[in-house]
């Protein structure tokens, strides 16, 4: 039966980075603690600041880079002049190079010599979507408890597999997503030299910086007009993507959770993932390119 | 000695994986004993049946956090202990509080009708504190899981003590709510 005791008894079980991370809260693991100390007092220093600047946001409807060029906050965003030209060298072009202007968005991050190669690992996905698929690759490896550098949901899309899924969940949320989930990882010192993560064609909206524990966090929705196919009986239409973008400045790596589901659904997932290293260094010479267009489903 | 080597000699069935576990967290799981049962000797009694469970199950089990599997198994050992001693009697730790505490989320003070089992109210708990934000899920796991008082949760936080309980009332609240919508409660 239900009772205090069993309540009592279940929180017994109850996941391990839970219990490892109010461990640090009451002073276990010393060294670890003071950290996690200096963390909680960053955090508060941090929120009182990232208020503040939410404010400047609106006034000016873009992210300075206050907090960056202060040391306090690893990413940088701004919003390029219309004509800023990013070049890259790009052989099989004529001029031998490639070049875009019009971005939407510019993230830049600290120059670092090194960054340590990321995975991640799940901890939670929509429910429903990661249970009525099995066999479907890749939300089949959400149950082996497996390791990512890269997850994308496109596969809820593509009509073969939206023919799987029970009929309870046609027509619903994810049926016309053509990327619900999409989960990327990058290193920093990729985009050192001037190097940047760009959005060329969807427009962000206003960015929420935030700290969790070890991690800089920005968080936006941007949009996208499309015009109409009138061929293909297609409307105008406007499409929202969500975006959070992790970044861990001490191991050098940025990871991206974006899509078309919504920011809280985002967040969760944000939330419950876990993150290793791998022991693999990455320099700069490892990226072909120091540009990366973040642009939901525009690769 | 890092916790993969530990584990190892786990593994390996080596003595020494008891020396190196006793070595790098016995303060750990002394610590998380003695905040349940409040006394020396039973504290370390439940540290050694600590030892003996992982010597028991490591391997198969492979935790990924041995410090926080440890306290764990510590934590129910202790909790168990507790129980017995305390079978009839209510005295001065902070368990009976809590349970008392825990009592509110369940609706009305009823018991449901049907067993659950643990691991399926485990999972809702889990997802329950998925939701929560980081702060408030180490607050009420260190109340509810390490058996914390609020004048620590107050002196560790910054938080004062009326605030440390109402956050505590408000999740205790939403705990309640989870559950019954999750059918449990």
């Amino acid at each position: 039966m239900l009772n205090r005791d069993s309540l009592f008894d279940a929180i017994g079980e109850i996941r391990e980075e839970y219990i490892s991370s109010a461990g640090h809260l009451l002073g276990y693991q010393e060294e670890e603690n003071m950290m996690n100390f200096e963390n909680y007092r960053r955090k508060a220093v941090l929120r009182k600041a990232g208020r503040i600047f939410l404010i400047a946001a609106v006034l000016t409807c873009l992210l300075t880079a206050t907090a960056y060029a202060a040391g306090l906050f690893s990413f940088a965003a701004r919003i390029p002049d219309a004509d800023e030209t990013f070049r890259i060298n790009w052989t099989e072009n004529e001029g031998g190079y490639l070049e875009w202007k019009d971005a939407k968005l510019a993230l830049t991050f600290p120059d670092t010599p090194e960054s340590r190669e990321v995975e991640f690992r799940l901890g939670w996905l929509p429910f429903d979507v990661m249970e009525s698929m099995p066999g479907c690759h890749p939300w089949e490896a959400l149950s082996m408890d497996t390791w990512f550098t890269r997850f994308a949901s496109e596969s809820l899309f593509w009509p073969e597999n939206r023919d799987r899924l029970p009929e309870r969940y046609h027509d619903k949320r994810y049926e016309n997503m053509g990327q619900a989930v999409l989960i990327e990882t990058y290193a920093m010192s990729m985009f050192n030299d001037g190097g940047a993560m760009l959005m060329l064609y969807q427009t962000p909206g206003e960015i929420t910086e935030e700290h969790w524990d070890n991690l800089d966090v920005l968080r936006f929705s941007a949009t996208q007009h499309l015009d109409a196919v009138p061929e293909y009986n297609v409307p105008e239409r406007d499409y929202v993507f969500n975006f959070i973008l992790l970044s861990n400045p001490e191991e050098g790596w940025v990871v991206e959770i974006c899509g078309q589901d919504d920011m809280e659904i985002l967040q969760k997932i944000a939330e419950n993932m876990e993150f290793r290293t791998t022991g693999k260094i990455l320099t700069q010479k490892d990226f072909p390119n120091k540009y990366l267009f973040i642009d939901v489903g525009q690769g | 000695m890092e916790d993969d080597a530990i584990l190892s000699l786990f593994r390996e069935r080596s003595e020494n994986a008891l020396s190196e576990t006793e070595a790098k967290y016995g303060r750990l799981c002394y610590s998380v004993a003695y905040r349940i049962l409040e006394d020396s000797q039973d504290s370390e009694e439940c540290v050694n049946d600590t030892w003996m469970q992982a010597w028991n199950a490591i391997p198969p089990e492979w935790p990924r956090k041995l410090s926080a599997w440890l306290s764990r198994v510590t934590r129910n050992l202790a909790v168990s202990r507790f129980r017995e001693k305390h079978a009839e009697k209510r005295g001065g730790s902070e368990i009976p509080l809590i349970l008392d505490e825990l009592a509110e989320c369940l609706a009305g003070g009823t018991e449901p009708e049907r067993e659950l089992e643990r691991k399926e109210l485990a999972a809702a708990i889990n997802g329950f504190l998925a939701g929560l934000k980081q702060e408030e899920r180490d607050l009420f796991t260190a109340r509810y899981f390490y058996a914390a008082s609020h004048k620590e949760l107050a002196e560790r936080t910054g938080f004062s003590i009326p605030k440390i309980k109402t956050v505590l009332h408000r999740n205790r609240v939403k705990l309640m709510t989870y559950l019954k919508e999750e059918g449990l409660c």
